[in-house]
């Protein structure tokens, strides 16, 4: 062999093997590789988790992993993710759930235990918001964002009534439900206007759940599991808002109605205030009521007779992972980049107005900001306020859909005559019939 | 078939059993194939694989638990009675419906069939369209329209002198305006039910009543519907079966509820069964349900078949 040759056939070796070594390293790491399918709808995916690029950073520290999300409507979720877990379907592999749901879904089994996963966030998230995630010890949810629920109210109906109208005085006069009734009457009586929206003959419950989230009340004990639904509490709560009925107070428009939206967005013939979560500002300022600027306050909701705090939950969502997934580890690192960092999460936030349920984002500046929608009130500061004192309560479980439906029935028995105590007695006897 | 094949095997020995016929036929069978596979895999099945699962607990996923007849007793029972409810809005939203659809598919179909209305291909054209429109697309243009504020219903009675009602909002006026949806819908479908069975009835017979001095109403009732009632019959067993199985129209217009209806009086027994399997990950019971559900219609199908079906002597 000619020395020519030889230091040819060296070369050639070196470059063959060179390359190998210098990516060597990069492989060891085991970096998740392959493609996963997100389902959830238009309002999170696309407007939040795509628009605000939380995407593209993941895709930038990911390179290998593949992200299709696909669109479906909440409502399709729940009848087509629980359709492809009973059919063994590896897609998709992370799916947005709302929190009211997600109890439901992790009972029927399924989802893939990210009890260790989750452990280093356990402290950084909202504590409320595990139980729901929760099912014999084990954690199949990461929460996303919280629902916390305050009073939102009309700075020029409250001043037309000659009530105070900055946001603490507001505070406190709506401190509790007796006290809200008598600014309810005041505004009739001085401006003819409605106080809030509770619709009689399609309530489906949205507003009661919330008062007696508020409460630390709920659908059934979380020790024993009995049911409460027509529980003295429960009973003398709707009650309460019956008052508002009896007297005429609200308007009788259901929520997500053209007549509802119009209630916000009127000029002349608004409805006082709503009581709703956080997530509802971005609605009313983009497409609700956008040419209401600078008339808005915000507030807390009035305290319940029965204790807990002026603070309630209503809605929120999670991701889960498929337990059938093919690709546990790019799904859990998709979930953990995008809802366990504070990065993310503040960029989430910073697009949508979506409350994180991380709670060490609560110290940024973005919280503080005053917002000319709100005539300049910081309204982020109350709803991070609000989220942390949120009381844990018994709406949601494993079987919510039942139970609302019972409950909503009843309050439409209620609202068409029947006593609370009646209608409430016989709802709990349907779930409980439907329980044994 | 059998002619066939007597013509083609002339020699065939006479030990013709079931199989063997069968075999001699295999052609005509396999094509015939596809239907019964597919029959067999998505229908039969079913039927019968929902009979077992009605006797069981089971959330589609996990374990199923044997629990006899517990399902039917229940929805039988005290617990069931958002099921009881939803058989009884079956037979009240057919009590007010379908007698007035029927007998205005009738007279449209009449008149359309009397050889004075011109360009009747036309009015049947317009009066079918609604069938073929989308059922969620007009329930949200109906939802519109009777809305208590702003919805043209309102408008056009408080112009009239009239109040404005709650349409969608009052037990009673909730089922009227659901029956509205559902004749607007489904009318012209009917409509065209009864003008093929009238295109089979000859000219001749209402001639002769009118030469014999009959008047035009008077050979309506003696002589077209009397010769129309199996087409009648067959238009009012599927309503029937419509009426317990209204999905869509209330989806449509009770989205709230998810088609419940105020004080559920919208519900029905599909939109029921739906939302015990799909909504509440009930199947064991939802199956259940069906049973019953299909119980009941069979029986008054039955009965109809019996009291409507039957030949005048």
């Amino acid at each position: 062999m000619s020395k020519k040759l030889l230091g040819l056939t060296l070369l050639l070796i070196a470059v063959m093997v060179l390359p190998s070594i210098a990516i060597y390293p990069v492989q060891a790491q085991n970096a998740p590789s392959g493609k996963i399918v997100v389902w959830g709808w238009k309002a999170a995916m696309t407007d939040t988790m795509v628009a605000s690029g939380v995407v593209d950073d993941f895709k930038a520290e990911y390179p290998d992993v593949e992200v299709e999300i696909v669109e479906y409507a909440p409502g399709d979720v729940y009848v087509n993710f629980p359709l492809a877990l009973t059919a063994g379907e590896t897609d998709p592999d992370v799916v947005l759930i709302e929190s009211s749901h997600l109890s439901e879904i992790v009972a029927l089994g399924g989802l893939l235990d990210l009890t260790e996963k989750v452990s280093p966030y356990i402290e950084q998230v909202n504590a409320y918001r595990w139980p729901d995630a929760t099912l014999d010890g084990k954690i199949y949810a990461m929460p996303w964002d919280s629902g916390p629920v305050v009073m939102y109210y009309r700075r020029d109906v409250f001043e037309k009534a000659g009530l105070p109208t900055e946001p603490d005085q507001v505070g406190e006069l709506v401190a509790t439900w007796d006290g809200y009734l008598d600014v309810c009457r005041t505004i009739k009586e001085k401006t003819g206007l409605y106080c809030f929206a509770h619709n009689k003959a399609n309530n489906y419950g949205r507003l009661y759940e919330m008062v007696l989230w508020e409460q630390g009340l709920g659908y059934y004990d979380a020790d024993t599991g009995e049911i409460t639904i027509d529980s003295e509490e429960n009973i003398r709560t709707l009650e309460m808002l019956g008052q508002f009925w009896k007297e005429d107070l609200v308007s009788d428009n259901l929520e997500w109605t053209d007549p509802w939206y119009a209630e916000f967005a009127s000029l002349d013939q608004p409805v006082a205030t709503l009581i709703e979560a956080s997530w509802m500002e971005i609605f009313l300022k983009s497409w609700i009521a956008p040419g209401t600027e600078g008339l808005w306050g915000v507030t807390r909701m009035p305290a319940g007779p029965y204790g807990g705090a002026r603070a309630a939950n209503d809605g929120g969502s999670t991701l889960v992972i498929n337990g059938k997934t093919d690709n546990p580890d790019a799904a859990w690192a998709f979930i953990e980049f995008t809802l366990a960092r504070r990065e993310s999460q503040l960029k989430l936030f910073a697009i949508s107005g979506f409350i994180p349920a991380l709670e060490t984002t609560y110290d940024d500046p973005l919280f503080q900001e005053p917002d000319p929608f709100f005539a300049g009130q910081a309204t982020r500061k109350v709803y991070a306020e609000v989220v942390a004192e949120i009381p844990t309560a018994t709406v949601y479980g494993p079987h919510y859909g039942e139970m609302n439906g019972a409950v909503s029935f009843a309050i439409q028995q209620y609202a068409a005559g029947m006593s609370a105590e009646e209608a409430l007695t016989e709802a709990a006897d349907e779930i409980r019939y439907g329980l044994e | 078939m059998a002619e066939h094949t007597v013509e083609n095997i002339p020699a065939a020995p006479a030990k013709t059993g079931l199989l063997h016929e069968i075999m001699r036929n295999r052609w005509a069978y396999i094509f015939i194939s596809p239907f019964f596979i597919l029959f067999a895999i998505f229908q039969a099945f079913p039927v019968g694989y929902s009979v077992y699962i009605s006797l069981f607990d089971w959330n589609g996923i996990g374990p199923m638990t044997y629990v006899g007849l517990k399902n039917y007793s229940f929805l039988l029972g005290p617990g069931g009675k958002a099921f009881q409810q939803s058989l009884q809005n079956g037979v009240i939203l057919f009590v007010m419906y379908v007698p007035v659809m029927t007998l205005l598919a009738i007279v449209l179909a009449v008149l359309l069939n009397s050889k004075r209305v011109r360009g009747f291909r036309i009015y049947r054209t317009v009066l079918f369209m609604p069938y073929i429109t989308s059922m969620i697309a007009a329930g949200i243009t109906f939802q519109l329209l009777l809305q208590q504020d702003n919805g043209l219903f309102n408008v056009v009675l408080e112009e009239l002198g009239g109040s404005p009602q709650a349409w969608l909002e009052d037990k009673w006026l909730a089922r009227f305006s659901l029956c509205l949806l559902i004749v607007w819908g489904w009318l012209g479908y009917n409509m065209v039910i009864m003008l093929a069975g009238l295109q089979t009835i000859p000219h001749e017979l209402t001639e002769a009543a009118r030469i014999d001095g009959a008047n035009a109403v008077q050979a309506f009732f003696h002589i077209t519907i009397p010769l129309l009632r199996p087409v009648i019959v067959f238009s009012v067993i599927l309503s029937t079966i419509g009426s317990f199985g209204l999905f869509n129209e209330t989806q449509a217009l009770f989205r709230s509820t998810r088609g419940a209806g105020p004080l559920r009086s919208t519900l029905t027994p599909l939109v029921y069964i739906y939302d015990q399997a799909f909504g509440r990950f009930r199947l064991g019971r939802a199956a259940a349900a069906g049973y019953i559900y299909f119980a009941l219609i069979f029986v008054l199908t039955l009965i109809q078949l019996k009291y409507m079906g039957r030949e005048e002597e």
